[in-house]
């Protein structure tokens, strides 16, 4: 089977099902947002929902993440984790597939990462495919991202009354077999996605203002530009569009020692490219010491040193850092900016 | 690490509402794991007799009268270990409010017609008076960050207070920007090691916990009239609890 | 298993855990500068190369990177020399002969000494340039013959800041090496050469196509001494640095250590001079 069927009405059966196979994390509403969280009441999960605060990341990359065990006296060290669960993200956007991507590539690159790999290796993705835009802060069209791009093992698309799943895997497969409610896709259903995918064309317009071949390469000519000294001006440093950045991986680590002293956790931290000290070195000397040539960083390690690198821009399109941006810091924009600087 | 003597610790109130003293009787049952590393001899919130000899000087309060000053130093002399305990202590807090006008207006303002007879000086911060070795921010101190601080003290390593704003940490707890639902919040200028606890319960920031080394203060300030909020109302979300930082202020905020 | 193997595996499978380390010396040298001589749990070697650096762990500390400052041919151990600037390297300085300390490593690129073979070397050390140059140094000494004449050229604030002052004054009654200090405050008992340490390159003599200059020192150093080695006219793969950068984790993930696209934990912290004229403008050791 490589495309199946599922009627709305048995959405929440099939949660039911998901949930008793692994643990279970889909999107949901928080306040005006939305955020991934484990699902208790299957009633609670959306799938029609704007990106989450947080992408995935923090399911697979976790926010403060155990390292390792130690005891001073006498010395000693051991695993943090004895073993992972099995988890399923469920409702996953295009955009965050492609972050998932990403950052396979940065701890598979080696030396490998085996923490990160360890719970990589344990994750179903089950993803939905976006038919109109979130809103107006995406730009996954010009990153080619508005359209599935593989790294799924399920993939959702709404064709109304109900969703056809694409099958991408043999650990997805056996989440739609062998129950009667979801069935092979008939011909009519093919159809129907096809003519879902035409009509996609018509509402998906790149958001650049040139093609992304050209903007690396006004990347490539754009590191002494004013936009960013525009950029930093604005910006807070808060660190927010780092934190909510699917493709943002920096870390710090950290020991945590309990009362008695002896005993330990080392741990590792999201830390931020935008922080005061990021790049500062003993000595006292500080290397990106500008919040202008600390924003251009972050810019440059999703549009420049990636494709350098792995030939994967880094930027997924999901429109989180500007979204969450109080300063107003627009990445459609900024982009837009250098590429009209250069036209001139 | 090896067995010593248990550090002997004492705690000492200047001007301050006592509500950091409670936050340690608030950590519940690791504070009887901590009787086990430290001795505590004088703690009004939760002991009734007070002890003489102490090692550790936890100092809850800001320094506001001529006798404060000398109380501290006397505490200073005898104590191996000076910890300013929560924002009163550590940055003057909310006393510091005192300090925007002067003494004479203020005193006028509290004391009306006995004013000439109350002794008063500029609210300060106990690092201003005498050397300060450890420091816990907030109104009231976050109790996981106590015991960090109190680790460092046992392990006799300096505590680094984070020098990265609330938003790190809220954004990592996936809270809801308070930005997002329009109302102004001090996080981006404001020193983390709270974890966001106020976000997280609903509130926003209201800077408790000081500024950060290098605020970006204009950026922030753009962001607040974005907002739709005037100076003064920027000016006073700024030093609620900052206005005795002095020099800092004036450089920041004038 | 050979050590190197050892190591490997550990790397692959647990690159995070710190392995278990011995100080089995461990001397004050300067006013601020520690020696340490380390051994590794049932004796392994590092097998590193000279350049290279190691993560060193107290638990309830953290990590810091530190420089190796022995050579690979010294076996059985490995030596670190350690100025106290901050909370990780106090603690570290009250260590001594007996304690134990965690290691990850070795990381980086090091010296390119194979294909320094059968060249002659520069070598100008300012500061605590020293420390990885002592590794290099002492490796050359160990494999004399593969390489063509050496000149060390030492720079220090002033006198009492030199490292390895024994060593030095035994490399210097070496007849196959040259060996020059300079002081850029002198004290009364200093009768050696006053000034910067560029003043001393002028008068190296060298056949630049066939001479490797490697610089390590301060910042601010490398930009002065590099364009006095262009002056000589060695060309810019044979000009070679090592950088000071922010490593945190070994592995060219963390990010602070980044200098545009380059992670130099992975890629460095020894780079050529060809190498850092391709960044844009992150590298202020980079001769303008």
């Amino acid at each position: 089977m490589k495309y199946a069927t599922l009627n709305k009405k048995d959405l929440n059966k099939w949660l039911e099902h998901l949930k008793k196979s692994a643990k279970l994390y889909a999107p949901r509403k928080k306040e005006n947002l939305f955020v991934f969280r484990p699902v208790k009441d299957v009633g609670d999960v959306v799938l029609e929902y704007v990106p989450t605060i947080l992408p995935p990341k923090k399911y697979y990359f976790p926010q403060k993440e155990k390292l390792l065990k130690f005891k001073i006296e006498p010395f000693q060290t051991a695993k943090a984790i004895e073993g992972f669960e099995d988890f399923i993200l469920f409702g996953v956007h295009t955009c965050d597939i492609a972050g998932i991507q990403c950052m396979d590539v940065v701890f598979r690159d080696g030396p490998e990462d085996p923490n990160y790999l360890n719970r990589k290796d344990k994750m179903i993705i089950i993803g939905i495919e976006c038919l109109r835009y979130c809103d107006k802060y995406a730009n996954c069209a010009s990153m080619g991202n508005h359209v599935p791009r593989g790294g799924y093992d399920l993939m959702m698309v709404d064709l109304g009354e109900k969703f056809i799943i694409h099958i991408n895997s043999e650990k997805g497969e056996k989440l739609v077999s062998k129950l009667d409610y979801i069935k092979e896709a008939a011909e009519a259903d093919m159809n129907a996605l096809e003519r879902c995918r035409e009509a996609k064309k018509k509402v998906f317009k790149e958001e650049f203002i040139g093609p992304l071949g050209k903007v690396y390469g006004v990347f490539d000519k754009s590191f002494g530009s004013d936009v960013w000294k525009d950029v930093g001006k604005k910006c807070v440093a808060c660190g927010n569009c780092t934190a909510v950045c699917p493709t943002c991986y920096c870390f710090d680590t950290q020991d945590d020692l309990e009362l008695s002293l002896n005993d330990g956790i080392r741990y590792r931290i999201w830390n931020s490219c935008q922080m005061d000290d990021f790049a500062k070195v003993a000595g006292g000397e500080d290397f990106r010491k500008g919040r202008d040539t600390r924003q251009r960083h972050r810019y440059y390690r999703k549009f420049k040193y990636p494709v350098d690198k792995f030939n994967r821009y880094f930027c997924t399109g999901c429109g989180r850092c500007t979204r969450t941006c109080m300063a107003g810091i627009n990445l459609v924009e900024t982009v837009n900016s250098l590429l009209s600087q250069e036209t001139l | 690490m090896k067995k010593q003597a248990k550090p002997r610790v004492a705690f000492f109130d200047f001007t301050d509402c006592e509500g950091c003293q409670l936050q340690f009787a608030n950590i519940g049952t690791t504070l009887l794991d901590l009787t086990e590393l430290v001795d505590i001899v004088n703690f009004r919130e939760i002991m009734s007799e007070a002890g003489e000899d102490y090692d550790v000087a936890f100092i809850e309060g800001s320094i506001t009268t001529d006798n404060d000053v000398k109380r501290i130093k006397k505490i200073r002399e005898k104590a191996k270990v000076l910890i300013a305990l929560g924002a009163c202590a550590a940055i003057g807090g909310v006393n510091g409010i005192k300090n925007r006008s002067s003494l004479d207006l203020a005193k006028q303002r509290v004391y009306g017609d006995k004013a000439d007879i109350i002794n008063t000086i500029k609210a300060m911060p106990v690092h201003e008076v005498v050397k300060v070795d450890y420091v816990i921010n907030g109104c009231p101190v976050y109790v996981p960050e106590v015991l960090a601080v109190l680790k460092s003290i046992l392990m006799g390593k300096p505590y680094v207070v984070p020098n990265y704003p609330v938003c790190v940490e809220c954004k990592m707890n996936e809270n809801v920007c308070r930005y997002e639902k329009d109302q102004e919040c001090m996080g981006p200028v404001t020193r983390a090691g709270c974890n966001s606890w106020c976000v997280n319960n609903g509130n926003r920031c209201y800077g408790c916990r000081g500024l950060l080394d290098k605020p970006a203060s204009d950026a922030a300030k753009d962001i607040l009239t974005k907002y739709g909020l005037k100076v003064e109302d920027i000016l006073n979300s700024f030093t609620l609890y900052n206005d005795s930082m002095g020099e800092k202020y004036d450089q920041e905020f004038r | 298993m050979l050590d190197r193997e050892i190591l490997l595996e550990k790397m692959r499978t647990s690159p995070y855990r710190p392995m278990k380390a011995k100080i089995i010396e461990a001397e004050m040298v300067t006013e601020k500068e520690k020696f340490f001589r380390i051994q590794l749990e049932d004796k392994i070697n590092l097998g590193h190369t000279p350049g290279q650096f190691v993560m060193v762990s107290i638990f309830g500390y953290g990590e810091a990177p530190i420089s190796i400052c022995s050579s690979p041919t010294d076996k059985g151990y490995f030596d670190l020399t350690v100025r106290n600037a901050g909370v990780f390297t106090n603690k570290l300085h009250t260590l001594g002969k007996g304690d134990i300390l965690g290691i990850r490593g070795p990381f980086g690129k090091g010296f390119p000494i194979d294909n320094m073979f059968g060249y002659d070397l520069v070598i100008v050390a300012g500061g605590l340039g020293i420390v990885p140059l002592r590794s290099l140094i002492r490796y050359v000494m160990h494999n004399r013959n593969d390489f063509g004449d050496v000149q060390i050229l030492l720079g220090c604030k002033s006198p009492k800041e030199f490292l390895f002052e024994e060593e030095t004054k035994e490399w210097m009654k070496r007849s196959e090496i040259k060996l020059n200090c300079t002081v850029d405050r002198a004290d009364p008992d200093w009768k050696g050469n006053v000034g910067l340490i560029t003043t001393l390159i002028p008068g190296v003599d060298i056949n630049p196509s066939r001479t490797y200059g490697v610089v390590v020192g301060p910042p601010i150093m490398y930009k002065f001494v590099i364009v006095k080695l262009l002056e000589k006219k060695i060309p810019d793969h044979q000009i070679i640095v090592s950088l000071e950068r922010r490593m945190r984790c070994g592995l060219g993930k963390c990010g602070h250590c980044q200098i545009e696209g380059v992670y130099v934990c992975q890629s460095g912290p020894v780079f050529t001079y060809a190498d850092l004229k391709n960044f844009k403008g992150e590298c202020h050791e980079k001769a303008s």
